[in-house]
């Protein structure tokens, strides 16, 4: 126990984000994270919160009160299992302690173990935050007892074990894609999301999202029973559901782990003809080249692959989850309605929500908040190559802004063609969006300059635990949030029309822009110029 | 070619990594940069190299001052650093091609050089596979190759031999002496005193940011009566 736990210690905190010494940049992230707590996490739990407590309502008055909070945690579970197919074969598999731990005198459980443990408590701070959420919004408003708590933090606290049940999975971007999808596909069976058709079809015993859900994570049922009828025998059957899965887990892993592992990161190629192989090699010009590298190594690194790349490819998947939720509904229908007739509120609404969706993407894609953290151990290259360093975040930034604009403007046209709104006014949407994409490019590049998070033992810890994609991601949201708000504001209570409130919109983004570049023109440079590594 | 002045580091205002050293290093010569661990010879070459700053001094690199003309300076230099583990998703020939664009080696050039130094490593086989499928001595070979594609005046190589085979090292060797026969600036960093013995003409000795020794290795035996080099190095840097 004592070397698992040892194990656990040493793990985390390989895993934990760097702490920057300098007093001023202690300011600047105590800021940030003040911002990030009480700008997303707090408001996001307190939201989900909310919308348990508004569903569990009417659905108590059916006598199905449980199934709000029972189809939350479903989507916690396979969220967790998206995102943790991720993290299972990196940390499992490719990180760079595993060349160290495997000639160790360990059994594979005792390394598979401590691994899983410290993946999990790095992974699910925010997971619990959202689900202590759900859990008191459910019991609030059904009015449960003492004994509902105790199964409530019981459950809170174990809930995400969940994660690893399905690990042996491969082609994880692809899959969580399919995932993805496939709910898409059981919520479009579902009915609408106004709250009558909700209700109505949660409260159906017969509801296909449930039922599907219920199969694929039992332990859930069992633990939101145990809490809703008092009942000691399903809390026994929860806790034997997960102990199974870890026993199930913990015994394959001694079986297989090391069979696996072992030579894992081999990478075979394909043996080309030597003078072929020489003939290839060109001039180009150096920025090209430096921008297929990045390329590259984003497409060919499975942890950026699944998290930088595959990431946007999700949010039109929920997007049109979102539509179908919205099916009975007659919002959407008014929306094209208003927007056919060129009603100024809705156009604004239309271009607002496309400045939003456009930074909230490339701030969740990542590639511009660890562009600098990515480059690891090998940062230095950066240092001593004869490119400058503005040019080399000039390339970094285009790549952000070709792979998040690039999957905006498809989005942009396809709602334009959907909603008719013809040529102008499709372009300067996609004007909107690359402006949005681009700010938030170099704002990004610039958070990650302060402290990038230069060592890591895998790809995905270049991702996972950096405060500088969190960071960025709360200040880019509270930035849109209120350019945003405050637009709609000034329509609503002001003379001004839609089309000046827009100029001024266009005019906030350069100048957002701007300042953005200036940031790193100035400031990124000098940080890295500063960093000694 | 190298020219050191003054040059001071101090890491997190108190561990003075480097402390007011002064070096040359001119063309046609090899010099090899020795000390123990922690002795701040990775610094130096850091400081050289652009990826740390100095705090105080000067640093001159063929002619080009290290601060004001950091680019020009970098394009004089062929570095190889201590751990050859770069780029690992890349092919050897696309690392190469990267490096060759980055410091404008012309497509004729590069093809000639790059056939030559793969076939002296044998590593010609290798070059259209994805580097993480290199061993540590492939990995510093083509490290090498890219270092030298260019043809730099200045080569700089921090530990350059660790996990080369030995006719790779021996290839390694010739290749420095053909460098600094051809006019360049040779400067590395070994703990390896016998290579430092077989290769060097000058070799300048670091203890805790401080130089201790600069001078040809005869100058240096003649300073204590028929004793090895290592002993040598043992005595003055364990005083």
């Amino acid at each position: 126990m004592s070397i698992y736990l040892k194990l656990v210690k040493a793990l985390i905190s390989t895993v934990e984000p760097s702490t920057e010494e300098k007093s001023y940049n202690k300011i600047f992230y105590r800021i940030m994270g003040f911002i990030a707590v009480f700008g997303i996490m707090l408001p996001m739990a307190f939201f989900v919160g909310v919308v348990i407590y508004a569903l569990t309502q009417p659905l108590a008055v059916q006598g199905a009160g449980q199934n709000a909070v029972e189809l939350f945690l479903h989507l916690i579970a396979v969220f967790s299992f998206i995102f943790g197919l991720n993290v299972i074969f990196s940390v499992f598999y490719f990180s760079g302690d595993i060349e160290s731990l495997l000639p160790l005198p360990l059994r594979s459980y005792q390394i598979i173990g401590s691994k899983f443990t410290a993946a999990l408590i790095s992974e699910s701070v925010m997971e619990f935050i959202v689900i202590i959420a759900a859990f008191a919004g459910y019991i609030i408003a059904s009015g449960r007892a003492f004994y509902a708590w105790i199964i409530a933090i019981f459950g809170m606290l174990t809930l995400p074990f969940i994660k690893n049940k399905d690990m042996v999975n491969k082609i994880t971007g692809f899959l969580t894609l399919a995932v993805v999808v496939g709910i898409a596909v059981l919520v479009s069976n579902m009915g609408g999301l106004d709250t009558e058709h909700l209700v109505d079809a949660l409260a159906d015993p017969s509801n296909p999202l449930l039922t599907v859900m219920n199969c694929i994570f039992p332990q859930v049922h069992f633990l939101v029973s145990s809490m809703v009828n008092n009942t000691f025998i399903n809390l026994l059957f929860y806790l034997a559901v997960n102990g199974l899965a870890i026993a199930a887990f913990l015994l394959i892993a001694e079986g297989v782990y090391f069979r696996t592992a072992v030579g894992i990161n081999y990478v075979s190629g394909k043996k080309k003809d030597k003078e072929k192989v020489i003939s290839s090699l060109k001039m180009h010009n150096p920025c090209l080249t430096y921008l297929k590298k990045e390329f590259k190594i984003l497409f060919r690194t499975p942890a950026y692959f699944t998290n930088c790349i595959i990431i946007n490819l999700i949010w039109p998947v929920f997007l049109y989850i979102v539509y179908l939720l919205n099916g009975k509904t007659n919002f959407l229908d008014d929306f094209i309605y208003k927007i056919h007739n060129g009603d100024e509120e809705s156009v604004l609404i239309l271009i607002l929500a496309i400045s939003a969706l456009s930074v909230l993407i490339t701030a969740a894609n990542c590639i511009a908040s660890s562009a600098l953290t990515r480059e690891g151990k090998h940062f230095a290259f950066m240092k001593y190559i004869p490119l400058s360093y503005i040019a080399q975040i000039n390339i970094k930034a285009l790549v952000s802004i070709i792979i998040s604009g690039a999957g905006m403007i498809i989005y942009v046209i396809a709602a334009a063609l959907y909603l008719n709104l013809g040529l102008k006014m499709t372009i300067f949407c996609c004007l909107v969006s690359i402006l949005s994409v681009s700010f938030v490019s170099y704002f990004g590049i610039f958070m990650d300059s302060v402290n990038p998070k230069l060592i890591w033992d895998d790809e995905l810890n270049a991702l996972r635990g950096n405060y500088n994609v969190f960071f960025n991601m709360a200040v880019a949201i509270l930035l849109e949030g209120i350019t945003c708000a405050g637009s709609y504001l000034l329509f609503k209570f002001t003379a001004l029309g839609s089309i000046i409130i827009v100029i001024m919109l266009f005019i906030l983004l350069m100048i957002l822009n701007t300042v953005s570049y200036l940031l790193c023109s100035y400031k990124a440079t000098a940080n890295i110029d500063k960093l000694s590594v | 070619m190298i020219k050191f002045e003054n040059v001071t580091k101090v890491y997190n205002k108190t561990v003075r990594a480097v402390d007011d050293i002064s070096f040359n290093v001119k063309g046609g010569e090899i010099v090899g940069f020795i000390g123990p661990n922690g002795s701040g010879k990775t610094t130096t070459m850091k400081m050289l190299t652009g990826i740390v700053k100095a705090d105080v001094g000067k640093i001159i690199v063929n002619g080009f001052n290290v601060r004001k003309e950091p680019i020009k300076a970098k394009e004089s230099i062929g570095y190889i650093a201590d751990s050859p583990d770069m780029f690992l998703r890349l092919k050897g020939t696309e690392f190469l091609d990267l490096i060759g664009d980055i410091y404008h080696v012309p497509t004729d050039k590069r093809q000639e050089r790059i056939k030559e130094f793969a076939e002296r490593f044998e590593l010609s086989e290798a070059l259209s596979s994805q580097i993480m499928s290199y061993s540590h001595g492939m990995r510093q070979k083509i490290m090498v190759i890219a270092a030298l594609m260019h043809n730099p005046p200045v080569w700089i190589l921090d530990e350059p031999m660790v996990g080369l085979d030995p006719k790779s090292a021996f290839e390694l060797k010739q290749m420095m002496r053909d460098h600094a026969k051809a006019g360049n600036a040779v400067f590395f960093s070994t703990h390896v005193l016998e290579v430092a013995e077989k290769l060097c003409d000058r070799v300048i000795i670091i203890k805790k940011g401080n130089i201790l020794f600069d001078g040809t290795l005869e100058t240096l035996e003649s300073t204590s009566k028929n004793e090895s080099l290592e002993k040598i190095f043992l005595e003055l840097t364990e005083k």
